[in-house]
């Protein structure tokens, strides 16, 4: 049976290992898939004399040592060192592969990693289930003589499991147990693979937004904002993972980023604004619109935009009057925006040793968003001066340095500017809820608009992602806002920045000024 | 396919070293000191007449100038080096020398002997860098006109009587003797210790490497098993996530001993940093500490000192305090050398209430030596050293200094049929 299981394995370890940057050693292996240490070593074999290339292996050699004292030796080699190493044995040493990895880790301790969180995962399992962490079915020397007491009292004895290794009665009782353990086993991996991703794509957006500077910083407020995901073990891949992120970091992973994660991170803000709306008719429009930008814009920069979306709203809520005013003059940015954007890719493309991957599909994004926007909006809006405006903080924005220090702050900024926004908006929601009712009465509404929102999530999340786009094409007013912003920015502090920063910074001075 | 694993007898001798049901009543040390001199005169009383017939034994208030006796008493040594808590409180600048990083001794050191009755300064033929407080030797010399008593010769107990060690069997069966692992430290490297569990319990190699490993019948592990970071050991309530830091690192000893645990017997030791207590003998850790690994009917948790026969072979070993310590007030080409002494002082840890914390007994002195055991052992060294001794008996004793496997990555492997014994070292090569 474990012949035919052998080919699915390989499969699997490649993935593990090139897809993941797992360490796959045997003892992880013949844990994962239920099959006897010896066994796990021998696919390990075969995978490593079918896989030549891109890949790391680490042997295990053991035997005793050509010095004066004898000495057993165990010890663990990459591939290169292995002849070498041999010499130093006395006679044969049993050679075998350990692990195989897409690279050696610094620290080698991080080589049995993934195989201590298994160890961690089968340790904490209730004691009355034996597992092969428990009973050692996996190996190769059975001792009938080891019993293990249960819950206190009674005493099972383990006999049967260790012996069961030996012959094939075990194999049985194995692959009963195993289903339900290999399940459990999977959905770990999922767990696993999940929080790899989300890195993946928080990095290949933050490489869009910042450039490596404000990387880590980004992370971090993105990690904050999605406390709601699960991030077990993303930590320890995160440094594996960066190099690769930022490598990668191509069109599909971006838009795959973009579609989960705006979708945990926006919906916090927009449904405030959604709840709140009813309540307020006239302003519902214009956040609405707000909110549509936002979501326009958040493929690109889920951070940036999500901020000044919230400083928008609330300048919409305080100056209703205004608004219109505001939103005429700020919309006329827009076009530029996008212009710029595709300017300034264009540029990108003729200058650039910089432009990457990610910078190209972002900006790919961003414009396709903005080109819908433009079709609509074409007639309302003049174009000139703003394109001029823009094209020329972009330029100024492209050279790297510059950008990278401007970046840094704005990484922070955003993170305050999330956390602020948390408290901010339910005090916003109540204040909505004070109107005039048809008799004339103030009324003042004290809902807790929160628990709605979070029931209201799920419908208005998904329209909202879907429709965000469409959406974002019909309301007029407030996609063009955003680019006001940007357009404020170009004028007063646009060198500093790249095109897809401007906006944020022009929000708050935008607010300033109205103010 | 399929190897069972070799068995054999355990025998735990642990009583002597457990505290049990003596009470601290704020006790003073003087009656371990005189459990010593007491057991150990009786002992040298019937050995002098062999060493020395012609002479008169007497005690240290019988002594008259000129006139050549044995005494028997117990030594202190006075070392103008070893820190004093009362210097402390002193407000004079102490005009002695600075000391040296880790030992206290001074070409004026000088050994008194005392018994009952009174004391003497020793000088003449013994070599006050040897010896240190709390042995109990037999001299044979003359009082001085200034008052010392010259020492012509110097008899100490010797090795104590072995029993016999049983018929070889032919058969190899293997001990592993480990220390120092360290879980938690920065020094440690988890990947070595899961290296050596793999290997022990038959994982890891071809199969000759297994049928290797399925001679192993017993591991043991020696003390410091874990360390606990210094920062939160300071007095201070703990912030609750101190408790988590401060718990990880025997959590994380938990799971990997129960790998062990499931495939062979093992033992485990306290010492100097695990959380057990200071004093000498340490009493064994509790299970609950071990939830998992102390499940299975395989593990042990053993008080300091451990004394335990594995088919009828002897084993004696420490944590390595009472060597450490001799190290500091004593002078020796190698660690195996204080160990010599040791057995031949019969007393495991001589320096113990004197500047080795120890539990005060009334009745009895533990550390005393009353059978010699095959294999004597000592945690926590710098380096793994071996070597057998003779006894004037035919007592033959394999010593170990076993190293600290979380800066070494090395283990000892001790075959029982021949108490011949090697290293077994984990080697990262990446």
């Amino acid at each position: 049976m474990a012949q035919t299981k052998t080919p699915t394995f390989i499969h699997e370890i490649e993935s593990l290992v090139s897809d993941k940057l797992q360490v796959v050693s045997y003892q992880w292996l013949s844990r994962n898939y239920m099959v006897s240490a010896n066994e796990a070593k021998r696919v390990l074999q075969e995978f490593v004399q079918k896989h030549d290339g891109g890949l790391e292996v680490v042997y295990a050699l053991s035997g005793w040592l050509k010095s004066k004292d004898p000495n057993y030796d165990i010890r663990l080699v990459t591939g290169p060192k292995l002849a070498e190493a041999q010499q130093e044995f006395d006679g044969d040493c049993s050679v075998q592969v350990y692990s195989v990895q897409a690279s050696i880790p610094k620290d080698p301790a991080m080589l049995r990693n993934a195989e201590f969180v298994q160890a961690e995962e089968l340790f904490k399992q209730p004691s009355s289930v034996d597992n092969c962490l428990r009973d050692y079915r996996f190996c190769e020397i059975s001792n009938s003589f080891v019993t293990r007491k249960v819950d206190g009292s009674t005493v099972v004895s383990a006999a049967p499991q260790s012996k069961s290794a030996v012959g094939e009665g075990p194999t049985k009782s194995n692959t009963v147990q195993k289903s339900p353990k290999s399940i459990a086993h999977d959905s770990i991996d999922k767990v696993d693979a999940k929080p790899q991703n989300v890195i993946k794509e928080a990095k290949s957006e933050s490489n869009g937004v910042g450039n490596t500077v404000a990387l880590d910083n980004i992370n971090k407020s993105i990690a904050e904002k999605e406390k709601a995901l699960p991030l077990p073990t993303g930590k320890k891949k995160v440094p594996a993972d960066k190099s690769v992120s930022v490598a990668r970091g191509s069109l599909a992973s971006f838009w795959g980023g973009a579609s989960a994660k705006p979708k945990h991170c926006t919906p916090s803000v927009e449904y405030n604004n959604t709840v709140s709306n009813p309540a307020v008719s006239t302003e519902n429009v214009q956040t609405a619109c707000e909110e549509e930008c936002d979501s326009g814009i958040d493929d690109n920069q889920i951070v940036s935009v999500r901020r000044s979306s919230n400083r928008k709203r609330r300048v919409v809520f305080d100056f209703s009057d205004e608004d219109e005013d505001d939103v005429v003059n700020l919309a006329s940015p827009d076009f530029p925006n996008k212009q710029s954007s595709q300017d300034s890719r264009q540029d990108d493309k003729n200058t650039s040793e910089k432009t990457t991957l990610n910078f190209d599909s972002q900006e790919e994004n961003k414009s396709r968003v903005k080109e819908e926007r433009e079709t609509d909006q074409k007639a309302h809006l003049p174009l000139g001066d703003n394109v001029s405006a823009i094209s020329k903080c972009t330029n100024t924005g492209k050279s790297s340095s510059e950008k990278l220090q401007s970046c840094a702050p704005e990484a922070r900024v955003n993170k305050d500017s999330v956390n602020n926004a948390a408290p901010c908006s339910p005090k916003r929601r109540k204040v909505m809820k004070t109107r005039i009712d048809e008799r004339g009465r103030e009324v003042v509404e004290v809902v807790w608009e929160g628990e709605e929102t979070e029931v209201k999530k799920p419908d208005k999340v998904t329209t909202k992602n879907t429709d965000s786009k469409t959406n974002a094409a019909n309301s007029a007013p407030v996609t063009k806002k955003p680019p006001a912003n940007s357009h404020a920015n170009n004028g007063k502090g646009g060198n500093k920045k790249g095109g897809n920063k401007d906006p944020k910074q022009g929000n708050l001075l935008s607010f300033f000024k109205k103010v | 396919m399929g190897i069972e694993r070799v068995q054999c007898d355990y025998v735990s001798l642990d009583e002597t070293f457990e505290i049990g049901k003596e009470k601290y009543h704020g006790q003073q040390y003087c009656h371990i000191y005189f459990a010593r001199l007491h057991l150990m005169r009786t002992l040298l009383y019937s050995l002098v007449p062999h060493w020395k017939p012609n002479f008169p034994v007497c005690t240290v208030l019988e002594l008259e100038e000129g006139k050549e006796c044995v005494i028997v008493g117990t030594l202190y040594k006075h070392m103008k080096l070893k820190p004093r808590v009362l210097d402390e409180y002193s407000k004079q600048k102490s005009v002695v020398p600075l000391v040296k990083p880790h030992n206290f001794m001074h070409s004026d050191d000088y050994l008194v002997l005392e018994d009952e009755s009174g004391r003497v300064k020793l000088s003449g033929n013994i070599i006050p860098p040897e010896y240190v407080t709390g042995i109990v030797v037999a001299v044979l010399g003359k009082e001085s006109g200034a008052g010392d008593f010259l020492v012509q010769d110097v008899l100490d107990a010797g090795l104590p009587p072995q029993i016999e060690f049983p018929l070889k069997s032919g058969e190899d069966k293997y001990v592993v003797l480990v220390s120092g692992l360290s879980v938690g430290s920065s020094t440690s490297n988890p990947l070595q210790f899961q290296l050596l569990i793999d290997h022990i319990t038959g994982h890891l190699g071809d199969e000759k490497a297994q049928l290797f490993a399925s001679k192993i019948v017993q591991v043991v592990f020696a003390g410091n098993l874990v360390e606990i970071p210094h920062r939160i050991l300071n007095g201070q309530n703990l912030a609750s996530e101190d408790f988590a830091r401060m718990s990880e690192p025997i959590r994380e000893l938990d799971i990997l001993l129960s790998q062990i645990a499931a495939g062979l017997p093992l033992d485990i030791m306290p010492g100097p940093s695990d959380p057990a207590n200071f004093s000498l003998p340490q009493q064994s850790l509790h299970e609950c500490l071990f939830p998992g690994s102390s499940s299975y009917n395989t593990f042990r948790s053993c008080t300091n000192p451990h004394c335990f026969e594995l088919d009828n072979v002897r084993f004696l070993g420490t944590s390595g305090q009472n060597v450490d310590d001799l190290d500091k007030y004593s002078d020796a080409k190698d660690k195996l050398e204080f160990m010599e002494r040791t057995l031949r002082w019969r007393h495991l840890a001589p320096t113990a209430p004197n500047t080795l914390g120890c539990f005060p007994f009334t009745e009895r002195d533990p550390f005393f030596i009353e059978s010699c055991p095959h294999v004597y052992f000592v945690g926590n060294q710098d380096k793994f050293e071996t070597r057998i001794i003779k006894g004037s008996e035919g007592q033959l004793v394999r010593l170990i200094c076993v190293p600290k496997f979380s800066e070494t990555g090395v283990a000892v492997m001790l075959n029982l049929r021949d108490i011949e014994c090697h290293a077994l070292s984990f080697t990262l090569d990446l």
